[in-house]
């Protein structure tokens, strides 16, 4: 039910939403939470648990409460006890079978005691019965359904910047940020919640100073969800990411109150104290009319004073402690409460339906004998706080066990990184405040604002933790973690199978490892670890917190990304004709230009067939294009190049083939030499930068007097191939054509500065077309416009790849790995073994020394044949074993002949062997060695001069 | 309307020189030099940026000059650049949003010029402002260049349409 107006209230009771849940119409406010709005609808069963499917209603409402997710339209598991209200909400509960209400899987909870801890990794031990536990375990887990047809979001990320980063605004965050601002930082100050203050509810004049600051950025709805290094913090916003970069990192995260574990501590209405007091303060809500309150420490009479504000009935206060400090009883007496101080509460009865706690049994905490029944619909805990303190772990916090106050707390913190309040082990409210001003003003000085105030901040007196409010119970159902419905015996039983270590335990019990990642059962696991091996929590420690710290939506994690892509000066002129895009590194390249009525390889045969016996023009403009000038150019390339440079006259090409120092082909191109100082060469697509960066650092080692350029994005390029380019580029240049092939001019082509290249990479008399990318389009519609007449086509990747094999020459990459040495690639010839140095010579002559692995070869399938033809990467077997594989593979219409290029033992290596090629149905095919090139075998077609 | 403001200067003239003897060339052929790597000059109608310790960009009509022949230890470098100007009140949310440097952080005083990477793609920046209205002026390889400007140009439009519905406060 509602209350009246408090102070503060989250709610705005002009705007009533209403909205539905498991198909039932209610009623709530704008403010309120889901869970919120249900529970003052009379909705006390929010879902059911993961395992046993019990009734679960609200524990933290903090957002850790995993047992309320629910299906909201599309979005599977929505935390109901933090996602804010919304008009028109149409809400399931995600795990159960059928409704809430008819829950098949509630009859669970009956086999419970056939679902031992480690049950996972008992299952599957049997190989034989893994497809049925697999088959099962998939049917029965799984939280809320996705939808597929859910479109993408563009969810920004952007990078912050701020002096200080100040997480979590309550008392003790407020108070940094507010000190290191008044010292002159630039502070952001981040809160998951909606509204500033944390644990105060409500209005201060703390909260009205953070907000009129004008140094301060306040991001609310927000939480930090991970450290990097450098102080770098992603915030998760409703709408966005933000990578924060900060100069330092206040963390005043605070703490997590901590359940005690009793038999039927997960019936709804048992929830935390801080709960309720949410419950009271945020949403006006009276959460229990006759509560039981179980304490161990002053924050429960803290909030034992809202309790009675709101009117709700305190029927007894179980105190764990035996001696209750003098002013806290005196509160209870004030009023006539029954004050129970060194018991426990045993069991928690339930009522009718176990939908709601209807009563509480509780014992002397040193005899267990049970000592009354207090009827109650609810039980609020106070008896502890773990450190909300992963962001801590994840900057490289050395954390210690303070047995003053029961908890972990910072023992050495890293550079820049601060903690202040609860995290800090600093739970008096007053206290809290004066260690968020040390830790701002610290911050702030650490960036160099101002000086670091020496603020003393007062030890505590109390431990605000019990060290032990955990009660075995001979049935059980006393659970630890509510995530993984685990009890205290799974616990106990998983340290007697002997994972007696922390990070055993998690993993075979899963304690932790659920949606809340152990906010409310790490602590007490350790605890039971910690009693049952003799050892300390302290000695146990915890288990390694890594990012994120709160599960961040996939949409915001597969939001607005950038994939640059990269493309050549035709692009638009491709387009235009049809192409079909493939991408090559972050290169966009025409496929093959589609022609209306016809399938994709008669578009590629026919490009293929207009340069074997017409003319055919393909953008190469994103080959790597580097230039090199100076007196020792030559011997540079002599170095990085695995054949000779210095000769090589002006005026004149050469291929090039680059190792690394493995002797590994890692590259190719063709170099061109413009003048005895100035070179011009080429690298592979994909190569381009890598090649570059490499060189450029050989450059800065060997210290040559020369220097690199890269010209990739600068120069366009295109090859003009086939028995009637010349005539195509005659009429439109000042070139003597009759340069002989793998020559190089520089003169004018349509009236632009041209670079010439006779290459023969596809077999046909065919020059490289080299000018300024900023003509690339007027040339390249110059060359298609003279063209016409001897119809001119342009041919995409496809097809350059079907006619270089038909020449038997390689692709680096394709037909070589990251193992392949010259020879393997029958490269031997390039290689210039009597040069004085050279990239990877060292391994090459070690290598030579070695029997060759495996040798690249030629083949055909026989002539005729019909079935399955290899695919790229089938295997060559012999004798059952892999000996090769298959590195390209296609039907050459020019030869009519399936051709291809494989890997084979070198003893197989000669024309005429013949070989098995495996194919994907299991298959085999024999192939033969063929010599290659396949097509114009003495290369007269690309030599030819005039 | 975008409250960011593109415009494509790539066809201003430009020109890049590098290697040891460049700064001296530069000087020799009249064109003045940054003391410091990574700053710039104004030129008349253009700039001079030092992009690293031997390396520099000349745009406008001085960077005609750069066509003398090269001498020892000097070695051209054809710029084929996309250079572009952004302008807007919302300029400093779209570089928040597409590169991990902070512009606003910069001394504009020395004449920073940053070579970074905005939308995963390598740029020289020059930030500044035009009347009191920040802008920013890029280059970058011309073949990623459309690709940027469309990037870019969406990133705008959705900033734009958002402008109203995020929640106040988180401004930076």
């Amino acid at each position: 039910m509602r209350l009246p107006p408090q102070s503060g209230e989250w709610i705005i009771r002009s705007k009533p939403l209403g909205f539905r849940f498991e198909g039932r119409e209610y009623a709530g406010f704008e403010g309120d939470t889901v869970a919120s709005a249900l529970w003052a609808g009379g909705v006390h069963v929010l879902g059911h648990s993961f395992k046993y499917h019990r009734p679960r209603g609200i524990l933290s409402a903090a957002n850790h409460d995993v047992n309320a997710l629910m299906q909201a339209g599309g979005t599977p598991n929505v935390r109901a006890d933090a996602t804010p209200l919304q008009a028109g909400m149409a809400l399931t509960a995600v795990n159960t079978f059928g409704t809430l209400e008819r829950d098949a899987g509630r009859f669970l909870g009956w086999f419970a005691r056939f679902l031992p801890v480690g049950f996972y990794y008992k299952a599957f031990h049997s190989k034989r019965l893994f497809p049925l536990w697999e088959r099962m375990f998939r049917a029965m887990t799984g939280l809320g359904r996705v939808d597929f047809a859910t479109p993408r979001l563009r969810t920004p990320k952007r990078y912050g910047f701020c002096d200080v980063l100040v997480v979590g605004a309550g008392p003790s965050g407020l108070s940094a940020a507010l000190a290191a601002a008044e010292q002159g930082a630039d502070v952001a100050l981040v809160d998951e919640n909606a509204r500033l203050g944390g644990s105060t509810h409500g209005a201060s004049e703390l909260i009205k100073q953070v907000v009129a600051h004008p140094r301060i950025r306040i991001f609310t709805d927000t939480y930090a969800a991970g450290y990097y290094a450098d102080h770098w913090v992603p915030l998760v916003e409703p709408g966005r990411i933000t990578k924060m970069r900060a100069r330092a990192v206040v963390v005043a995260a605070g703490a997590y109150e901590q359940p005690a574990v009793f038999r039927n501590n997960d019936l709804p209405g048992i929830m935390l104290a801080s709960a309720a007091q949410r419950m009271i303060r945020r949403y006006a809500i009276r959460p229990a009319q006759r509560v039981v309150v179980l304490a161990a420490n002053a924050d429960a009479y803290r909030a034992l004073q809202d309790f009675i504000e709101a009117g709700i009935e305190v029927a007894a206060v179980i105190d764990l402690r035996d001696a209750v400090p003098t002013e806290q009883a005196a509160v209870l007496a004030e009023r006539g409460i029954p004050l129970h101080a060194g018991h426990v509460i045993t069991e928690a009865l339930p009522a009718k339906g176990d939908k709601r706690v209807a009563g509480v049994r509780i014992a002397a905490v040193a005899t267990r004998e049970a000592s009354a029944e207090i009827a109650c619909d609810g039980v609020f805990m106070s008896v502890g706080w773990a450190p909300a303190a992963p962001l801590l772990y994840q900057a490289g916090t050395k954390m210690r066990y303070d047995d003053g106050v029961q908890q972990f707390v910072p023992d050495t913190l890293p550079d820049g990184v601060f903690a202040c309040g609860r995290v800090n082990g600093i739970h008096t409210p007053s206290a809290r405040l004066l260690d968020g001003e040390r830790a701002g003003s610290a911050a702030a000085a650490y960036c160099g604002c101002g000086a670091a105030k020496p603020v003393v901040v007062p030890a505590e007196t109390a431990s605000p933790t019990h060290p032990w409010p955990i009660v075995p119970h001979p049935k059980g159902k006393n659970f630890i973690d509510f995530d993984e419905d685990l009890q205290l015996a799974d616990l106990e039983n998983a340290i007697q199978e002997g994972f007696d270590n922390i990070e055993l335990m998690k993993r075979y019990s899963t304690v932790g490892m659920g949606p809340s990642q152990g906010k409310h059962s790490n602590m007490n696991a350790l605890r039971v670890l910690a009693r049952a091996t003799g050892s300390t929590p302290g000695a146990v420690g915890t288990t390694t917190a890594r990012p994120f710290f709160h599960p961040v939506p996939m949409s915001h994690l597969a939001g607005r990304g950038f994939t640059p892509e990269r493309r050549t000066p035709m692009h638009a002129r491709h387009a235009a004709a049809g192409a079909l895009w493939m991408p090559a590194g972050a290169w966009q390249r025409p496929e093959y230009y589609a022609v209306a009525g016809l399938s994709r390889s008669d578009c590629i045969h026919g490009e293929v067939k207009a340069v074997r016996n017409g003319v055919g023009l393909i953008d190469v403009g994103t080959l790597g294009k580097l230039e090199i000038r100076g007196p020792q150019a030559a011997e540079f390339l002599e170095r990085v190049y695995i054949s000779k440079y210095a000769g090589l006259k002006v005026g004149m090409t050469r291929y090039a083939v680059m190792c690394d120092e493995a002797g590994v082909v890692i590259d190719d191109g063709v170099v061109a030499r413009l003048a005895d100082d100035h070179f011009y060469f080429t690298t592979t697509t994909s190569g381009a930068a890598l090649i570059y960066r490499e060189l450029s650092r050989w450059n800065t080692l060997w210290k040559l007097d020369c220097g690199i350029v890269n010209l990739t994005g600068a120069m366009a390029a295109m090859n003009l191939a086939g028995p009637k380019a010349r005539a195509v580029l005659a009429g439109l240049t000042d070139v003597d054509l009759s340069f002989p092939y793998l020559a190089v001019r520089e003169g004018t082509v349509a009236g632009v500065p041209a670079r010439l290249l006779r290459v023969g990479f596809v077999g046909e008399w065919g020059v490289e077309i080299h000018v300024p990318a900023e003509h690339g389009a007027a040339v390249w519609d110059a060359l298609m416009a003279a063209g016409q007449a001897h119809g001119i086509r342009p041919f995409g990747v496809e097809a350059q790849r079907l006619l270089r094999l038909e020449k038997g020459h390689i692709i680096i990459g394709q037909d070589t790995d990251g193992l392949t040495t010259p020879g393997e690639a029958a490269l031997d010839w390039a290689v210039k073994m009597d040069k004085p140095f050279f990239v990877g010579q060292r391994s090459l002559m070690a290598i030579a020394a070695k029997p060759r692995r495996q040798q690249l070869v030629g083949f055909m399938l026989p002539a005729g044949h019909a079935g399955e033809a290899p695919k790229e990467c089938h295997l060559v077997i012999e004798n059952g074993e892999i000996t090769g594989r298959v590195t390209s593979v296609a039907w050459s219409p020019t030869l009519a002949r399936h051709i291809g290029l494989a890997y084979v033992q070198p003893d197989r290596a000669q024309a005429g062997s013949q070989f098995s090629i495996r194919l994907t149905d299991g298959a085999m095919v024999i192939a033969e060695v063929v010599r290659t090139p396949f097509y114009d075998p003495d290369n007269l077609r690309q030599k030819e001069a005039a | 309307m975008s409250e960011i403001v593109f415009e494509n200067v790539s066809r201003t003239p430009r020109a890049g020189v590098k290697g040891p003897g460049a700064a001296a060339w530069l000087t020799s052929l009249g064109v003045p030099v940054p003391d410091l790597p990574n700053s710039w000059l104004p030129l008349p109608g253009g700039l001079v940026a030092r992009l690293g310790l031997t390396e520099f960009l000349v745009e406008g009509p001085e960077a005609a000059k750069l066509a003398a022949p090269p001498v020892h230890g000097v070695y051209p470098v054809l710029r084929q650049d996309t250079a572009l100007v952004l302008k807007g009140a919302r300029l400093n949310d779209l570089l928040l949003e597409t590169c991990s440097v902070d512009f606003r952080a910069l001394d504009r005083a020395a004449r920073p010029v940053v070579l970074t990477s905005m939308a995963g793609v390598g740029v020289t920046a020059i930030p500044g402002d035009d009347a009191g209205v920040p802008c920013i002026r890029l280059w970058c390889d011309g073949t990623y260049g459309e690709w940027l400007l469309e990037t870019l140009a969406g990133v705008a439009a959705d900033l734009t349409q958002s402008s109203q519905s995020h929640h106040q406060g988180a401004t930076s």
